[in-house]
């Protein structure tokens, strides 16, 4: 239970710099952004008539609603991948390796790739997933395929390839955390009232590590969704999500229609998180 | 298979990296006993009473439940159930859910689950909180949810790991006459693990001492107190006192031992007759002690009070030896002969009021 305590000017003076700096630096610019969306003009003039004929012409195109679907889509289905497989990492990493020695090798050598920059870090797959790339010679050599498949770079495969490993992690954290607060005695008092393993596993592990199951999936989903990097690098020009068509609109110079974009992707985001929170109290994340 | 015990341990043996935990461990518990496993942390209690849980695997020996060979059966198809310290309630699930959990797993019908929840909740007095989660019981509630949701399933065997050690100490003495009831009622085995050697007197019908891995003795607890059959044994006992020495004369049905505190006469045991020159040791109950001795107290030693403690019911007295080493006293209060700390005195035992103890269980 979480100890509410009397808020004292004090606590206001302490959380005043964060606040301030929270202020200038995200919510003027968020609001500005809002603001901006609204706009007609096309160039930079404060005195435009605010409407919201852009949002209707957002609506208007079916290849930018396409593409809000799409980046949409992607993030479920990265939710989907990450949460099975993080889920899989955090409980191999938790129940299974026991030695404290071997966890931390092992998670080491999960996160050190991190210690890279993420540009290069996707520039990496490129040479990975290319025509002449190590998978498709790994599969000519074992004879696998006869000719390099195509379909890996430059594919939304490729795309979500590379954006697994990128955020795989993310959903393996908190659920490790989780994970690591159920004492052992649950388990084994499951085991004793004639619970078998699978049973153990639906009715209590899993139960008791959702907080960290939903908090990894709202750090993947709010990634995912942002991410343009990985489908310029990976999808070429194929392939655009929200992200992408912001950097578009906003270097051909359509300001506000990169605006309407960015409120749009914001606002997906923001119902994302708060239907994420329906499932599980994250106030109580961390409790046994 | 009415006549088989409930439990059998034959030479079970435990290792983890680098150390044993339990060594050749034998134990019969007959059906309806009362059982508690007394030592120190460390001693391999803990790890016994998992292996017959199934929560461990014993690498030599045999576990039998109601006479079956269960080395190789998983926990949740022994017909036991546990109590854990921590009482390992499941936090996301009510009161009733909870205690309702064994059967669920034995696909029980949803009426009969009920019904039978309902009774449990009710015997245990623990019917207004069905719906409570955990988070929100007492320490008391929640050891009798544990035991409800414990006892669901009708289990031959009880095992109880400290299942009072987390309670407060107001609390534990009534708790500990519910659970001696509860047993009696049920007439099923209870396993009890315990550093406590209050809890395994009044609780046990057999006690069972054990010490680096092994057991130092079984018997009931007068036994255990009075005639401990190892030094290790009367040292873990309160209220005991453990002279060392070595044998210097074996006459008739007495031991003349030496100590650095003296020379005392203590019974020859039944079972064996100790050599001349052979170190060894006994013990005298700190009870059978006298600040007045008479002429039938032949052991008699000058000492000199250091320290009173008032129990209520008795009154402990810590004197000081010559050479240092401290003898303790208990007489009841009544019948103090009353002395001050720094007095000296002359303190004295009979013969038969010391015990010789066997040599310590090898290590090997």
């Amino acid at each position: 239970m979480s100890t509410r305590r009397e808020r004292s000017p004090t606590s206001y003076a302490l959380a005043g710099p964060a606040g301030l700096w929270m202020l200038v630096a995200l919510v003027v610019p968020t609001l500005f952004i809002v603001w901006v969306s609204l706009w007609v003009a096309r160039g930079f003039t404060l005195a435009s008539p605010l409407t919201l004929a852009n949002y209707g012409k957002f609506f208007a195109r079916p290849a930018y609603v396409h593409v809000l679907g799409d980046t949409v889509q992607q993030a479920l289905v990265m939710m989907v991948i990450t949460g099975v497989v993080g889920y899989s990492i955090a409980y191999f990493l938790v129940v299974h390796v026991r030695r404290p020695g071997l966890q931390l090798a092992l998670f080491l050598g999960l996160v050190v790739p991190f210690w890279t920059s993420a540009l290069i870090r996707t520039i990496a797959w490129i040479p990975f997933l290319g025509v002449n790339g190590v998978i498709n010679q790994a599969l000519l050599a074992i004879g696998a395929v006869d000719r390099p498949v195509e379909a890996f770079l430059f594919s939304r495969a490729g795309i979500t390839l590379a954006q697994v490993s990128f955020y795989t992690l993310l959903a393996t954290g908190p659920v490790v955390y989780t994970l690591r607060n159920i004492p052992r005695s649950l388990p084994e008092a499951a085991q004793c009232l004639r619970a078998t393993p699978l049973h153990v596993f639906w009715l209590i592990t899993f139960p008791l590590t959702l907080p960290g199951v939903v908090i990894g999936q709202i750090l993947v989903f709010l990634n995912v969704m942002a991410d343009f990097a990985t489908a310029q690098a990976i999808g070429g020009h194929k392939y655009a999500f929200l992200g992408n068509l912001v950097i578009l609109l906003y270097e051909s110079g359509q300001f506000s229609f990169a605006a309407v974009v960015s409120v749009l992707l914001m606002t997906t985001m923001l119902l994302g998180v708060a239907l994420l929170l329906k499932v599980v109290d994250i106030r109580r994340f961390g409790e046994p | 298979m009415a006549g088989e015990p409930d439990l059998e341990l034959i030479d079970i043996t435990k290792r983890f990296a680098g150390f044993t935990a339990v060594r050749r461990v034998s134990l019969v518990v007959d059906r309806g006993q009362f059982v508690c496993l007394l030592g120190p942390s460390g001693c391999g209690k803990t790890t016994t009473l998992r292996m017959i849980a199934g929560l461990e695997t014993a690498e030599e020996g045999e576990i039998r439940i109601a006479g079956v060979r269960v080395n190789d059966t998983p926990p949740w198809q022994r017909d036991i159930a546990m109590m854990f310290q921590d009482f390992a309630l499941f936090p996301h699930m009510t009161v009733a859910r909870q205690v309702g959990f064994g059967l669920e797993m034995l696909r029980r019908p949803a009426a009969e689950i009920r019904r039978r929840v309902t009774d449990s909740l009710a015997a245990f007095d623990i019917g207004a909180l069905a719906d409570r989660k955990p988070d929100t019981l007492s320490g008391g509630q929640k050891q009798r949810v544990a035991l409800a949701r414990a006892l669901i399933t009708e289990p031959r065997i009880l095992l109880l790991d400290e299942p009072i050690g987390s309670l407060d100490y107001s609390l534990r003495e009534a708790v500990m006459l519910e659970l001696r009831d509860v047993q009696r009622r049920l007439g099923i085995s209870f396993i009890w693990v315990t550093h406590d050697q209050n809890e395994a007197f009044s609780l046990g019908d057999r006690v069972v001492v054990m010490n680096h891995a092994r057991i130092e003795q079984v018997g009931a607890p007068e036994d255990i107190a009075e005639r401990p059959r190892t030094r290790f044994v009367a040292s873990f006992v309160q209220g005991t006192n453990v002279f060392d020495g070595t044998v210097e004369s074996v006459d008739g049905d007495h031991i003349r031992v030496r100590t650095p505190s003296g020379s005392f006469l203590v019974p020859r045991p039944d079972e064996r007759s100790p050599s001349a020159g052979e170190p060894t040791s006994f013990s005298v109950r700190a009870a059978l002690l006298t600040m007045r001795p008479g002429s039938e107290h032949v052991n008699q030693v000058r000492a000199v009070c250091h320290a009173i403690e008032y129990l209520g019911v008795i009154r402990r007295y810590d004197f000081r030896l010559a050479d240092g080493r401290s003898l303790k006293l208990e007489q009841f209060t009544g019948r103090d002969r009353r002395i001050g700390e720094g007095e000296p005195v002359t303190l004295g035992w009979r013969i038969e009021d010391g015990w010789l103890h066997a040599p310590p269980v090898e290590p090997a």
